[in-house]
């Protein structure tokens, strides 16, 4: 082909994609079903209390870090303090559990309208804000509410975590006390949350998230109401977050301040970034790495933080994208080559 | 909650004296800090969440210069000096290569010093609480007024911050430098249009930042005790006082330090547990009505 | 009809726009004009909602809009596009209008339907067609020309069904032949459409030759009204405007 000349041609050998509205619910729902499969068939294959106790907490934080994409990735907005709903999920699941003596999907039920109603308040009050004074002030509240965990024993045990142990009656048949049945049901509830979060993205609502993310000023010229969009954006991701922090408070059978300190957002942050913000299953990815990592880190080695912080670096400084977004790219170039076939999944 | 015992010291001129100065220490310490994290802030738009490492780069200088040669007023020159030669080469050789990208990538470059420094701090100096003790010269009497205690050497660091304060000014308002730093702070696209360096500003603002940063870890190390992590608590709050009091003012940095200082100090006698939660709540308070901060420029 | 009765908008008492009545009938098509920091883009913010007059009242077909907000504005009948054309660089042109259309039929907090809605794609064919966008609907908007841009921008107006039609200098930032087809576009929408069309342009070539109706405004204020002939030789204008060095074929 010869070089364009006139601008009006540049079209013609652009990064171009196939119409939209390919992502199926009903191929998101296979995928899904046939990862839950496998994930049940490798521990049956190999029962190792390793492999199980690694996956539960890679689905308690893979859950957190996709939610939290649905913010930074999909809606721009870069939120500094989302460890906030996953601390919150975690306790208000454990004492609705220890006080209310509620059966599990009950109390989860609790636990998500308590997390819609704290994201509906402190969003409503943080969606005014944009940019880094946004990331500032979910910051601001997410040590606010640390510090209330902390400085509330009677209620949370303060920096001693809420002790004594979740109770975790049978219900359904599911004994959750069985570390099968609680792998099965972390795998499950990460499958769902993936699933429902992946709608969401794919939905009208997630295409207004976009377009809020690529240009505030001009959605908002098409009669879009910003402020109620990125309001339901903040209140969806923290009732997410908190279903991350149900599956961790299970797996731990208890809630520790740390789930809502700023270094549990740093991790989430760090898990989409080295996953990919590019991709829907990016921060899985990055989940899964970071606790690899962190797994590998320290068992070789006392100096956790330096090896870390190499990697980090290296990281930011050599390969600035996710794993996630190298796939993408690859994938969209082999798919241009072959017309351009497979592009559209790429991209949020 | 102990709002009776606040009550009590808030009547009593000892207790007031007392508490006011020492939220006065803390404070001008916390100003050191955020001074320089909002100078970069207002220069070159970045958040140095690595500048409380830089805190306590210069507080592990200055203990050791002090354990190997005796002189406190050599610990403060070394530990200024070395933490600004770190911070232009943390500058130069790190963050200059994530400037202009995603604000992420600032923060994961922060984030790894911020591992890396503590637990390189663990390896020389060890993971236990290290205290370099009261140098000599300071072991003095206090002054009593009216009845409230003010050691010695609180009344040197307020010297030494009035004058870092006044040499501050100095720079920023009559000098070259200071009116370039002032120009980007309004238009940053003016400073790379009027043919300037941008390169040598941005490290010289660096090492401006981490001077102070220095200096303030330098002074705080006879009355702190020293440990890998200290670094992060101080980043914390010279950050609630940046955005209380503007990101880029430093007059903003200086009221919102006092404010902080304050906060702390009165605090910790009527909310103990709180005294953290008490600074977020002040902090959340002033973004939601003024979101640029006391004395931020609208954003 | 669209009339604007003592509009006036200072910034920081500096006025940008004082005590501007001006009609455009129904289906009209009339060019704005004026030196540069005349207030022209003002003017357009003050209609569309993107700025808040401090007196003077718009009305839309007698509906006064100024206290509403922006989504309200869109919903009576405003559609604008922007001297400068900033889109969605991550969304194809298809999705970008898809999203628009999902937006003015109320789908953009619709968490449950995938995107995009059935409905949304009826309109899409025949605006982009309009525009010319047909072939390039699958491109991203951040690989799109300048011209394309623009094309975007009007069409993202369009489809929102405008009853009056704001274009803040379709041809800024284009070269003489780009700017005549980009005009001859905005023509024959306007003869489609039949909106009342209102467009800012510097070049006063195109503005005598495709406007029927001309407004001028200087320094915050109308200086004039009236059909090309008239424009072309009223005193003031010539004094104004076209007699100083922001000449008549100025950029």
């Amino acid at each position: 082909m010869s070089k364009p000349t006139a601008h009006t041609n540049r079209a013609a050998d652009t990064p171009s994609r196939p119409p939209i509205g390919r992502a199926s619910l009903q191929r998101d729902i296979i995928i899904a079903g046939v990862a839950v499969a496998a994930l049940i068939l490798l521990r049956v294959i190999w029962p190792s209390p390793a492999i199980t106790d690694f996956t539960i907490r890679v689905a308690a934080y893979a859950i957190f870090a996709t939610s939290l994409n649905l913010l930074v990735g999909y809606a721009g907005m870069v939120s500094f303090g989302h460890g906030m709903f996953f601390g919150f999920g975690a306790y208000c699941f454990g004492l609705v559990m220890q006080r209310l003596a509620l059966p599990i999907p009950i109390a989860i039920l609790i636990t998500i309208t308590a997390t819609a109603a704290l994201a509906l308040v402190v969003g409503a009050i943080c969606i005014r804000l944009k940019d880094i004074y946004f990331s500032f002030i979910t910051l601001a509240f997410q040590m606010l509410i640390y510090s209330l965990i902390v400085a509330w024993v009677p209620l949370t045990g303060g920096d001693q975590g809420l002790q004594g142990g979740i109770p975790r009656p049978s219900f359904l048949g599911i004994n959750l006390a069985t570390p099968l049945h609680l792998y099965i049901f972390a795998i499950v509830m990460l499958a769902l949350s993936l699933l429902v979060m992946r709608h969401i993205a794919e939905s009208s609502f997630g295409y207004t998230l976009r377009m809020i993310r690529d240009n505030m000023e001009r959605a908002s010229f098409l009669g879009i109401n910003v402020y109620l969009v990125r309001l339901i954006a903040f209140m969806v991701a923290g009732v997410f977050a908190s279903l991350g922090g149900v599956v961790m408070a299970l797996f731990v059978s208890g809630a520790y301040p740390e789930f809502s300190n700023w270094t549990m957002s740093g991790e989430g942050i760090f898990m989409i970034m080295m996953g990919g913000i590019s991709t829907f299953i990016g921060p899985t990815a990055g989940a899964i790495i970071l606790s690899l990592l962190n797994d590998v880190v320290t068992r070789r080695t006392e100096h956790h933080g330096l090896a870390l912080g190499i990697v980090i670096l290296v990281f930011a400084l050599g390969l600035k994208k996710g794993v996630t977004d190298f796939a993408a790219d690859w994938w969209r170039a082999s798919g241009d080559s072959k017309g351009g076939k497979q592009a559209a999944e790429a991209r949020p | 909650m102990d709002l009776i015992a606040l009550a009590n010291c808030l009547v009593s001129p000892s207790c007031l004296v007392t508490q006011t100065t020492s939220g006065l220490i803390i404070g001008l310490l916390l100003f050191l800090v955020a001074a320089g994290l909002t100078l970069i802030f207002g220069v070159l738009n970045v958040v140095n969440f690595a500048h409380g490492s830089f805190y306590m780069m210069g507080a592990y200088f200055a203990y050791t210069v002090y354990v190997f040669t005796g002189s406190y007023a050599l610990a403060i020159v070394g530990a200024a000096l070395g933490v600004a030669v770190f911070s232009i080469v943390f500058e130069r050789f790190f963050m200059s290569r994530v400037y202009g990208g995603n604000v992420l990538m600032q923060l994961l470059v922060c984030y790894a010093f911020i591992l890396i420094l503590d637990d390189v701090v663990k390896i020389v100096w060890g993971p236990e609480f290290k205290s370099m003790g009261m140098p000599d010269y300071f072991r003095r009497p206090p002054v009593f007024i009216a009845g409230g205690v003010i050691p010695v050497f609180y009344l040197f660091l307020m010297g030494m911050t009035a004058l870092i304060g006044a040499g501050l000014w100095l720079i920023i308002g009559y000098t070259r430098f200071g009116k370039v730093v002032r120009a980007a702070a309004v238009n940053p696209q003016m400073v790379s249009a009027l043919g300037i360096n941008t390169g040598l500003v941005f490290a010289s603002v660096f090492a401006l930042g981490g001077l102070l940063a220095g200096l303030a870890g330098a002074l705080a190390v006879p009355v702190r005790s020293l440990v890998s992590g200290m670094g992060f608590s101080i980043l914390i709050e010279s950050f609630i006082v940046t955005v209380i009091g503007g990101m880029g003012s430093i007059v903003g940095a200086f009221v919102g330090a006092i404010l902080v200082g304050m906060v702390r100090s009165y605090g910790s006698i009527g909310f103990p547990l709180f005294v953290e939660g008490l600074m977020f709540l002040l902090m959340a308070i002033i973004l939601v009505i003024k979101p640029s901060g006391l004395f931020g420029k609208e954003a | 009809m669209l009339q604007v009765n003592g509009l006036s908008k200072s910034f920081g008492g500096v006025a940008a726009i004082s005590d501007v009545t001006l009609a455009f009938p129904t289906g009209s098509l009339t060019a704005i004009i004026g030196p540069n920091g005349a207030g022209k883009s003002t003017f357009f913010n003050l209609i569309s909602g993107g700025l808040i007059p401090d007196t003077g009242e718009v009305l839309l077909d007698g509906k006064n809009l100024v206290g509403r907000n922006r989504a309200e504005i869109i919903a009576a009948g405003v559609g604008r596009a922007f001297q400068i054309a900033k889109i969605f660089p991550s969304l194809t042109v298809e999705e970008t209008l898809l999203g628009a259309i999902g937006a003015h039929q109320g789908h953009s907090a619709n968490l449950w339907h995938r995107f995009p809605l059935p409905q949304t794609r009826d309109n899409v064919g025949r605006v982009a067609d309009m525009l010319g966008l047909t072939d390039k609907m699958q491109v991203l908007s951040a690989n799109l020309s300048h011209g394309d841009h623009k094309l975007l921008d009007i069409a993202l107006a369009l489809v929102l069904e405008p009853r009056v039609l704001l274009l803040d200098e379709p041809t800024a930032g284009m070269g003489p032949d780009e700017r005549w087809r980009m005009i001859d576009r905005v023509y024959q929408l306007w003869e489609t459409e039949k909106t009342t069309l209102v467009f800012i342009e510097h070049d006063m070539d195109i503005v005598f030759k495709i406007a029927p109706s001309i407004r001028v405004l200087c320094y915050g204020r109308v200086l004039a009204e009236g059909t090309p002939d008239e424009i072309r030789n009223s005193p003031q204008v010539i004094d104004a405007y076209l007699g100083t060095d922001h000449g008549a074929h100025a950029t």
